[in-house]
């Protein structure tokens, strides 16, 4: 990817798989403290990390998305006990192929992220941002 | 090979006399060189017609999902182990298939026969121990067995069946020393843009006809997730994004099942080498959850499990 | 019309002229097979072969194509026509076989009552220069349904293959133009036609496949409920490779794709994959494989025969060849002419 052929005033899209116990209400308080992150992400609430089907990732990259992020309750702590250790094995195997197919893996992104954790919320997604600007747009995968 | 399959066709004789099932599914001779196809017997004269050989390349767990009667299954150390996690899926009742286990030394690929031959016509072929003997029109060729048989089979670990009802003939040795991931490891090892630009070549070739899928006996679902519509996932064109994400869901969906017979990359008509991509899924269930398919009756497929310590290091 | 000659080593004169004008499509060698590619240079090309891994169809009837794309704003929708063709094509080294197939597809493509402009433009505007066959394959049965190793059903020129250099003979206007504008050719002498007499007759005989059609057409018409399509579709896994690569096979699907616009797309679909016949309402006629290969064998040699009066097969084989289970198509034959009917 050619940074240079990219305008300077490009800014990523994330697409932002939420839990709806945790890491939405971690979001939310992040907002409520007035904390700042990056407002690059597009946040879509699942009831828990372990709803988000691969295909919501791949589909995503598809459409042009230029990183995406999951996050969910700590594990241990799932609202229904163990949707995200579930998640957990499937993301790691996701994640495994879709590296070694030639993705790059900062687009993918999967975080824990409690209730409480707002400040924890707003620097993951800052990182993520960051990691995914220097890689510039999507262009793998995305289908014209 | 010869006593393999006298023993292939007793055992065939014993067991449809005694009624212990109702089918045999093995192999006989194709009609063109260096083939085999499929074979149901269900009449004791017509075991004659069962062969074995290292042209034996067809994964007939394929045929034993789905069936009302009791069949018995010529069966080599992969398709054993695609049987097994066909019976773990719960597609094979355990008491419906009877596993004639047979020792395997590596098939054959034609591909690579192809290859060396530039294409040029086989019209008779005959294959012993050590050597392929080839004829054609204007031509002999006399090649090494051990450099034609085909990648899954040299880097096959389970040249015996670990799962088997009866096993027949030596046990053929297993290979030693040889890395099953040493493809994998060699890609890994490339830049994530110079593997993107490897597969984009390789799946760039794909014409979406589905005949990998179809040979797996892996993939039995009844509704395809590319023939899903509400919603339609993936398109069904040729394009290049759309084609790569079948093969990726298509491996994805295969993670922790996938016994690397090689059905799929003998399948495809492009010369695809599919198992560059279905041997990085193995490799990450031996390497995340110690997990080999098809082994064992007993241990869980890791994707229908979890444990508090699994890795999660790509977790921020 | 006029026999030409034109020596081997100018071959890659030839294409490297044609491309000057033409898109030219030649069989270009891959790994360990042969497919029609665009060349732009005479050295791409490779006429020593059998037979193509894939038919030439996908010239004219693409896997994929684009048919329209379409808009929606607040305007309404606006919709943009695929841009016509108006280059020209040189298909080089195509099999009677091949060609042959092209006269039946064009049958629903390209005839008085039925124009697809899609592939209509592109046949028309292509030249056809066919390639005989000196050394048939052992799977190839093209005389027994009514081909020939040296046919010229569907091509413009027939090429053959004297040793060192090719016959060439103008079989249309189009063909006859083609050579015309080139000045590699030398005129043909009579030991030329009669070397090629001679070749023509000894692949006849090459083609040592034989299989009986006779009275097939009839004997399928009492066999629809037959218990031996249970008998052929115990190996069958349904897999499309036979269709997708067989030079006749041309049925499509059509889908809308959306992106940022929405397109329009022809895709190859093929009576062996399981949603060709799913109806809307969830019912499907042809629910399982056995149902899927009747369809098969019907169509190649009961439908098609039906309606215009040839078996819809050329005999080229890949099917036997290509198929992963090693299904042959010409045992199915046999064993249906051979199953006794009520």
């Amino acid at each position: 990817m050619d940074i240079k052929n990219v305008e300077k005033s490009w800014e990523p899209r994330i697409l932002a798989f939420l839990c709806n116990w945790c890491s939405y209400a971690g979001a939310d308080l992040a907002g409520i403290s007035r904390m700042q992150y990056p407002p690059n992400i597009r946040v879509v609430r699942v009831p828990c990390s372990g709803r988000v089907n691969p295909y919501f990732i791949i589909k995503a990259l598809q459409r042009g998305w230029d990183g995406v992020l999951v996050s969910g309750c700590h594990p241990g702590d799932c609202h229904y006990i163990s949707g995200n250790l579930v998640a957990r094995r499937r993301f790691a195997v996701l994640k495994d192929l879709l590296e070694y197919s030639g993705i790059e893996p900062e687009r993918l992104n999967f975080s824990w992220v409690s209730a409480a954790e707002g400040e924890k919320f707003a620097s993951v997604v800052k990182d993520v941002v960051e990691k995914v600007k220097i890689l510039g747009p999507a262009e793998r995968l995305v289908k014209r | 090979m010869n006593s393999v399959e006298n023993s292939i066709r007793d055992v065939a004789r014993k067991l449809l006399s005694e009624k212990k099932v109702d089918l045999i599914i093995g192999y006989e001779q194709g009609k063109v060189p260096l083939r085999t196809t499929p074979c149901f017997v269900n009449k004791i004269e017509d075991v004659e017609k069962l062969v074995w050989n290292a042209c034996c390349d067809a994964n007939l767990a394929k045929y034993s999902v789905g069936r009302k009667e009791k069949v018995g299954v010529v069966a080599k150390g992969c398709d054993a182990r695609s049987i097994t996690v066909c019976i773990i899926e719960k597609q094979i009742a355990k008491e419906k298939v009877f596993i004639i286990g047979v020792p395997c030394s590596g098939i054959i690929d034609r591909k690579k026969i192809d290859m060396k031959l530039e294409g040029r016509e086989i019209l008779e072929a005959t294959v012993d121990d050590e050597k392929i003997t080839l004829r054609g029109e204007d031509f002999k060729s006399v090649l090494p067995k051990k450099d034609f048989i085909c990648d899954s089979c040299s880097t096959c670990q389970h040249r015996n069946p670990p799962i088997y009802d009866v096993l027949l003939g030596e046990k053929a040795p297993e290979s030693t020393g040889v890395y099953e991931f040493s493809q994998v490891s060699g890609l890994e090892e490339k830049s994530t843009k110079e593997r993107w630009e490897h597969f984009s070549e390789e799946l760039g070739k794909c014409i979406r006809c589905y005949a990998c899928r179809n040979v797996c006996p892996l993939c039995y679902c009844k509704v395809c997730f590319v023939d899903q519509t509400l919603p339609a996932w993936f398109g069904k064109t040729n394009d290049l994004s759309d084609t790569m994400i079948y093969h990726l869901v298509r491996a994805y969906h295969l993670a922790g099942r996938c016994v690397d017979c090689g059905a799929c990359s003998r399948a495809c008509p492009m010369g695809i080498d599919l198992r560059e991509l279905l041997k990085k899924i193995e490799k990450t269930m031996k390497e995340r959850f110690n997990y080999e398919a098809g082994v064992s009756l007993e241990k869980n497929p890791p994707l229908g499990e979890f444990k508090m310590e699994d890795s999660q290091e790509f977790i921020k | 019309m006029k026999r030409k000659v034109i020596k081997k080593s100018k071959i890659p004169v030839l294409i490297k002229d044609l491309t000057m004008e033409y898109e030219v499509f030649a069989p270009v060698k891959q790994r360990g097979f042969v497919s029609f590619e665009r060349v732009s240079s005479g050295n791409e090309a490779c006429l020593e072969f059998q037979n193509t891994k894939k038919p030439p169809k996908e010239i004219f009837l693409p896997q994929t194509e684009i048919l329209f794309s379409y808009k929606v704003s607040k305007n309404g929708v606006e919709t943009t026509e695929s841009p016509a063709v108006e280059r020209k094509m040189v298909l080089l080294g195509v099999r009677p076989c091949d060609a042959r197939s092209f006269v039946m597809v064009d049958k629903f493509f390209s005839s008085e009552e039925t124009r697809d402009k899609y592939y209509s433009q592109k046949k028309e505007n292509a030249t056809i220069v066919g390639l005989a066959c000196n050394h048939p394959l052992s799977t190839c049965f093209c005389t027994s349904v009514g081909g020939s190793p040296f046919g010229k059903d569907g091509m413009d020129l027939l090429l053959s293959d004297l040793g060192d250099k090719y016959l060439i003979e103008a079989l249309t206007e189009k063909g006859e133009n083609l050579i015309e504008k080139l000045p590699l050719f030398e005129d043909a002498q009579t030991e030329d036609n009669d070397k090629a007499t001679e070749l023509s007759k000894n692949a006849q005989k090459a083609v040592r496949s034989r299989v009986s059609v006779e009275g097939l057409s009839k004997k399928l018409d009492m066999m629809f409920e037959d218990p031996v399509w249970d008998q052929i579709r115990k190996k069958c896994v349904n897999c499309g490779v036979c269709t997708y690569l067989c030079p006749t096979c041309c049925c499509f699907d059509i889908l809308d794709e959306v992106t940022d616009d929405g397109k329009r797309v022809r895709i190859w679909d093929s009576c062996q994959f399981p949603l060709f016949t799913a109806q809307g309402s969830g019912h499907n006629p042809r629910p399982s494989g056995r149902e899927m290969m009747r369809q098969r064998i019907m169509h190649k040699f009961n439908y098609y025969v039906d309606n215009f009066g040839e078996n819809f097969c050329v005999g080229c084989g890949r099917c036997v060849r290509e198929c992963p289970v090693s299904l042959d198509i010409r045992e199915i034959i046999e064993e249906i002419c051979s199953a006794e009917t009520k």
